[in-house]
């Protein structure tokens, strides 16, 4: 004779049975759900691996090559600038900001191996020069031709208007030409 | 015709202008000056070549040192090779004064041969692959040779091969200095 919590057992053992059952189909429903999320999990770390490297390319192309002349760290193969791109890329991946990676080369190589002057004292009057002198030729054109306009008598190339006896000598001297042919 | 003026401001523009081509020829752009000069030698330590003895820059206190990059494979660091070692030599021997040679970017059976074919008994080691010593010296090249004093301060750089005149200059100056701070 059954009781009524035999049959309540039973009923438990025939439910863990089946519940058991469906533990390969579980994990292979997870392992699908892994690999499903793997390339995804993939694309999320894309991003930061491109950014990373944007970060190193840029802060390299600031640096110029230790020996070589007129080339960027980034554009260059020579040995040192191998490594000073590799430390770079661990001081980048350390978390450590562009200023501060650009402060440490500048503590050990001076001004000299930034391509771009700092925008301050000599380095901002290098920065300014070539814009200044751009104004400056702008300016000086834009006012001639605007006194041009404004007196289209003024000779342009500087040459002093002529006397009344040089009037009257041109003139005679055309008369002159003109008599001879 | 130029006006006064204008003829006097062309002038001063080629003047300036041909001054700056002057100087330009006058200076060496490879030479630049290190911003380390007067300032604390910055920290290493390495192991010697041959022994595998350490050595590091705390160790060094009080004992004035030349402190030289070299290669293997660089020909300028043939050219002073043999004066490096006259200097240990003579230097050298009374714990006054010590010469490290730091070889860079090079390989350990090279930079042992290199060592063997010109005699070399200083100290030698090798900077690691990543050159953490070389760029932390902000180093342009090989060689390259600092001078550094008792107090660990970088007193005078060299770019370039070693001379005579440089190491008998710069090494009795911190000796002295080193037996004046006493």
């Amino acid at each position: 004779m059954t009781t009524r919590s035999d049959a309540t057992t039973a009923h438990l053992l025939r439910r863990a049975r089946a519940a058991a059952g469906l533990l390969p189909l579980a994990a292979l429903a997870l392992a699908v759900l892994l690999a499903l999320a793997a390339p995804s999990a993939g694309w999320a770390q894309a991003p930061n691996q491109r950014e990373l490297d944007e970060r190193v390319q840029r802060i390299t192309d600031m640096l110029r090559c230790p020996t070589c002349q007129g080339i960027s760290v980034k554009d260059s193969e020579a040995s040192f600038s191998r490594q000073i791109r590799d430390k770079v890329r661990r001081m980048v991946e350390e978390g450590q900001s562009d200023e501060d990676i650009k402060a440490y080369f500048v503590s050990r190589y001076g001004e000299w191996i930034l391509r771009a002057p700092k925008k301050e004292g000599l380095g901002l009057v290098i920065w300014l020069a070539p814009g200044t002198a751009l104004l400056l030729a702008g300016g000086w054109i834009g006012w001639r031709v605007y006194r041009g306009r404004r007196h289209p008598s003024a000779d342009l190339h500087g040459a002093p208007e002529l006397t009344p006896e040089q009037r009257e000598r041109i003139a005679r001297d055309l008369q002159r030409f003109e008599e001879e042919d | 015709m130029l006006t006064s003026w204008k003829f006097w401001v062309v002038m001063a523009a080629i003047a300036g202008l041909t001054g700056l081509f002057v100087f330009g020829f006058t200076v060496n752009p490879k030479i630049v000056p290190s911003p380390l000069v007067e300032r604390p030698a910055p920290g290493f330590a390495v192991t010697e070549l041959n022994t595998g003895q350490p050595l590091d820059l705390e160790s060094l206190k009080g004992t004035p040192f030349l402190l030289n990059f070299w290669a293997s494979w660089c020909v300028a660091c043939r050219d002073e090779a043999r004066l490096l070692e006259a200097a240990h030599r003579r230097w050298g021997q009374d714990g006054k004064f010590r010469v490290i040679g730091i070889a860079v970017q090079d390989q350990p059976e090279e930079a042992r041969k290199f060592a063997r074919r010109f005699g070399k008994t200083y100290f030698l080691a090798l900077d690691n692959s990543a050159g953490d010593i070389s760029l932390n010296y902000g180093l342009y090249g090989v060689p390259e040779s600092f001078f550094v004093d008792a107090q660990g301060i970088i007193r005078y750089k060299q770019i370039g091969a070693m001379t005579e005149q440089v190491l008998s200059e710069q090494i009795p100056k911190l000796i002295a200095s080193k037996e004046q701070g006493r």
